[in-house]
């Protein structure tokens, strides 16, 4: 699956393997003498290349294995900016390897298992510390110290959000922040003011409200966001609180309890849809969202997915900040690339990730797709390329928001993944009203701590 | 399948096997040799049994009393001993709900498929016209097994919007989100389930015609009416091949995995209530990286569908009749 350097001992081994149960006769010997003839010079040659240092012969041939995660779209940009790479160091062969994000994490775990990770890896930060803190990510410091791989021109806070227990443990994509996105067309139909950034969260309830009322009840202010971690993470970031605090949790009982009182209270006054149809949103992919399947206003997203949002809907898009003081939104990296921490090449791989995340054509071709362009001049350069109106919308609301940004968090700890599970299957027994918010806040701290610990 | 099962009892009781003249001359040696030969015969299943069977088995016991996460290498991996069968027990509440949610759904869902397909089966084992298409069409929902589309079809199907409630509406009764239902969706889930009957069915329709006529026509003489020839004579002479497909469907029927998964999404949910035994052990091992407490769950899961077919074994006999029993 991931053709990794051929491991040279295996070629004479297969081989000999091949020896006849029974007994011999001349026809096998011969095969067998002539099949060795070839395989011994052979397996000579690639023992040679396996085992001398890249840096040694800059021009000896190097493997490279690359997998991420996205679409058809993603991958088209993304082999392209790699045939880039390849056509500017002919000695190096990357085997690029993809597929949907369902089932990603599952595939990546099993190979990675298998001690055959991909060289370079896509990762988010719901998954960098399961990675990074298993040891299974190769420590980038080294080249970023030595600008082998220049951060010299990305936002600090972008580079910071990949460094774990001191460590450079992964590159951003790019910036992504999480915005929503609502339907401009129905808001004029219904003639609606747009939300705008820095409303509190009693605002655009309210707002959500008048839009339920509006409509005549059949379509919805705006999507429940209870049980998503991400947007409890910023009303509690726009409070001054947090969400982590190394490896523990760094809000109280009390705050999980208010957070699910909001959305209760605002399911009441009927600026939220009933669960279920809030539950076919919670884990889809675009869509299913709640704005696509024309059932509300507003949906909880990030802001690199509002062009792909568009493609998927007739009506006009349009997206702010989520609720809240922007001061709780931060730098974010959409994606990192990762590298494997027994990657044969260790110098090859920080070479493409550097060119991946610097070099202005490579920029020019992977666009906006991953977020915006870590390094500035490549930012401006891209910005200035575009020509989808929704990615130029992107770009803007980026630069609108950057400056209000407040300190880059650590990236979540290990366990996250799980727990961001466990808060929305607890945040929707509240929206269901299997539970009372008192009940679930409990639930999850009893849960989360097993979790965490 | 089922007709071995049945008859293998009859076989080995009729025929008492005459020793092979050829072997008793034969030597020790070249006996030896036989079955040396018989091995090597054997081997390329054996090989496949020892390597891809027993010893992930065996790993995955050794594994379940340490601490594997996966992704940390061998160094890491520490013997924690019954630790994580300790924790499962007394700490981990997702445990008992999906204990809970797989115990609904087996005791439910499997008794009902069995039921729906001796029904079908019933109804096409009448010889008339057109009856093998009716065969096929029954059969075809089991071919597409435990395929993805099928349950994607089934979220098409039974979501607030699908085509069942659309269904529904043509005669005036309003539906239910049935699959976004928390208490609703385990059972659109059995639907499902019941609705892929066809391999029980086939194996039923073979074992009906396993009985003989003449004891219907026997019973017909006597006056008995259809009703009692079904339990005096059909339940009994089936009760090998009801008991074979029991066993199958059972440990089959717990396993189940595809369905859940796709249809909540991965989640369980909503609200758990899809939350299987296999959704949590998966989770275990690849959401929350506890593979050494996933083998656990998963040991745990092995024993329990063990002791449910060895009490269906040692029950069988006060229910089970074998033909050559009888007669």
């Amino acid at each position: 699956m991931h053709p990794a350097t051929p491991a040279p001992a295996d070629q004479p081994a297969q081989l000999h393997g091949s020896l006849p149960a029974g007994g011999m006769n001349r026809r096998h010997l011969l095969r067998m003498l002539a099949g060795t003839a070839i395989a011994v010079p052979a397996a000579g040659l690639l023992a040679a290349c396996g085992e001398e240092e890249p840096a040694a012969d800059p021009n000896a041939p190097v493997n490279i294995s690359f997998f991420w995660w996205g679409g058809e779209a993603r991958a088209k940009l993304t082999e392209e900016a790699l045939k880039l790479y390849m056509s500017k160091h002919p000695n190096v062969t990357i085997t690029p390897t993809w597929q949907a994000f369902t089932g990603y994490y599952d595939k990546l775990a099993t190979i990675a298992a298998g001690g055959n990770a991909p060289d370079i890896f896509q990762i988010d930060d719901n998954g960098l510390a399961e990675y990074a803190g298993r040891n299974v990510t190769l420590d980038l410091s080294k080249y970023t110290s030595s600008n082998k791989i220049d951060v010299s021109k990305h936002p600090e806070s972008l580079t910071k959000y990949g460094q774990l227990g001191g460590k450079q443990v992964a590159i951003a994509t790019g910036e992504n922040t999480p915005a929503i996105i609502y339907d401009k067309t129905k808001l004029g139909e219904l003639g609606v003011e747009a939300p705008a950034v820095g409303w509190t969260y009693e605002q655009i309830i309210a707002w959500g409200q008048g839009i339920t009322t509006k409509s005549g009840g059949k379509y919805w202010g705006l999507m429940d966001p209870s049980s998503d971690y991400k947007a409890l993470w910023l009303w509690l970031r726009a409070q001054g609180k947090e969400f982590y605090d190394g490896p523990k949790l760094a809000f109280t009982e009390g705050d999980l309890v208010g957070w699910f009182k909001l959305w209760v209270d605002a399911r009441a006054k009927g600026a939220i849809p009933p669960a279920d149809v809030c539950h076919e949103a919670v884990t889809g992919s675009v869509a299913t969202q709640l704005v696509v399947t024309k059932k509300a206003a507003v949906s909880f997203m990030w802001s690199n997915q509002l062009s792909e949002m568009q493609k998927a809907t007739k009506n006009d898009l349009a997206m702010t900040a989520y609720p809240g003081d922007p001061k709780g939104q931060w730098a974010r990296a959409s994606t990192y690339w990762a590298a494997s921490r027994t990657t044969k090449s260790p110098d090859v791989v920080a070479d493409i990730i550097n060119f991946l995340v610097n070099d202005v054509e490579a920029g020019k071709i992977l666009g906006v797709d991953r977020g915006l362009p870590n390094n500035l001049d490549v930012r401006k350069a891209v910005s200035d390329a575009l020509t989808d109106q929704k990615m130029k919308d992107t770009v803007a609301f980026e630069n609108e928001i950057t400056p209000k940004f407040g300190p880059a968090p650590a990236p979540p700890p290990k366990g996250h993944s799980g727990l961001r599970n466990t808060l929305r299957d607890i945040a929707e027994t509240v929206a269901y009203g299997k539970q009372t918010p008192e009940a679930a806040a409990k639930q999850f701290f009893t849960e989360a701590t097993a979790a965490l610990a | 399948m089922a007709l071995t099962t049945a008859s293998r009892p009859a076989l080995t009781a009729a025929a008492p096997t005459p020793p092979p003249k050829r072997g008793r001359r034969k030597n020790y040696a070249s006996r030896r040799q036989e079955g040396l030969a018989g091995y090597v015969f054997l081997s390329p299943w054996l090989i496949g049994l020892m390597a891809i069977t027993a010893f992930p088995m065996l790993f995955s016991l050794y594994l379940s009393f340490t601490n594997y996460d996966i992704l940390s290498s061998w160094e890491f991996v520490e013997w924690v001993g019954f630790d994580n069968y300790k924790k499962i027990f007394t700490g981990d509440p997702i445990f008992w709900k999906s204990v809970r949610v797989t115990l609904t759904y087996g005791l439910i869902a499997i008794p009902l498929k069995l039921a729906a397909s001796l029904g079908v089966a019933l109804l096409l084992n009448r010889e008339r016209r057109g009856v093998g298409l009716f065969r096929s069409m029954f059969y075809l929902p089991s071919l597409l097994g435990g395929s993805v589309a099928l349950a994607l079809v089934w979220v098409a199907m039974f979501n607030g919007e699908g085509s069942f409630n659309a269904f529904l509406g043509l005669f005036g009764i309003e539906g239910k989100p049935w699959i976004n239902d928390p208490d609703w969706a385990l059972e659109t889930l059995m639907v499902l389930t019941i609705w892929q009957f066809g391999a029980p069915m086939v194996i039923f329709l073979a074992g009906l015609k396993q009985v003989p006529s003449e004891l219907y026509e026997a019973a017909s003489v006597d006056g008995a009416s259809k009703v009692r020839q079904f339990f005096h004579i059909t339940l009994p002479m089936l009760s090998p091949v009801i008991f074979f497909n029991l066993v199958l469907e059972t440990i089959n029927g717990f396993q189940g995995f595809t369905s859940a998964f796709v249809i909540s999404n991965g989640t369980g949910g909503p609200v758990y209530s899809t939350k299987l035994y296999t959704l949590h052990i998966y989770d275990k091992a690849f959401t929350d990286f506890q593979m050494g407490y996933s083998s656990a769950l998963a040991w745990i899961f092995l024993a329990a569908i063990g002791l449910i077919t060895v009490v269906f074994f040692s029950t069988g006999k006060f229910w089970v009749h074998y033909s050559d029993g009888e007669n």
